[in-house]
């Protein structure tokens, strides 16, 4: 819970860019799409654990 | 008191990472920001709970009826949940959505407040003279 998960990311979108791009120049177009995607899903499953993570301690503090 | 450092930090790396991926990846910048504003949430929500526990033992002095103070806190939770979600929708572009959502929590403040109003309507009613 700090820092390193922005750089993570960011690491995850420069890593899905060049994977894209390497296998679009290579003509797998449909391949580089699902690549993309993949990197996609992955940081928002990151930010969903975050998101839930943020509602439980609100919840606990405002006696939901 | 050094945290205010740390979060300054993490704004500011932030805000870089945010321009370097955005000409790369247009859509990982919004999310690179919207966890630099979450984790600098979970960095402060510690302090928040000091304030409310000291706020709490001055009701305790008071006297004061503590479904007032409960119904306050959430109030002031559903204000700043709002507030985050709302500056989340207008940084990705969508700023009527975030008006909506807006609209939501005023709507629901006012459905949460509704009890305090009626309890001050009745220790009204209470004191006038039948």
């Amino acid at each position: 819970m700090e820092v390193e998960i922005i750089f993570k990311i960011a690491a995850i979108g420069l890593l899905t860019a060049i994977v894209g791009q390497i296998l679009k120049q290579a003509g797998k177009d449909e391949i580089s799409t699902l690549a993309t995607m993949a990197g996609l899903i992955i940081v928002l499953i990151m930010v969903l654990n975050l998101i839930a993570d943020l509602f439980v301690t609100l919840k606990t503090i405002f006696n939901f | 008191m050094d945290i205010i450092f740390k979060i300054i930090a993490i704004g500011l790396i932030t805000c870089i990472a945010t321009i370097i991926i955005k000409p790369i990846r247009s859509d990982f910048s919004i999310i690179i920001a919207i966890v630099g504003g979450l984790i600098i949430i979970f960095m402060i929500v510690n302090y928040l709970t000091d304030v409310f526990d000291s706020f709490k033992s001055i009701i305790n002095l008071t006297g004061l009826n503590s479904e007032l103070y409960k119904i306050l806190l959430k109030i002031i939770g559903v204000g700043y949940l709002i507030e985050f979600t709302v500056g989340i929708c207008s940084d990705t572009g969508n700023s009527s959505l975030g008006d909506k959502v807006l609209l939501g929590g005023k709507i629901i403040i006012m459905v949460m407040a509704l009890p305090i109003i009626t309890t001050i309507l009745q220790i009204i009613m209470e004191l006038l003279p039948t």
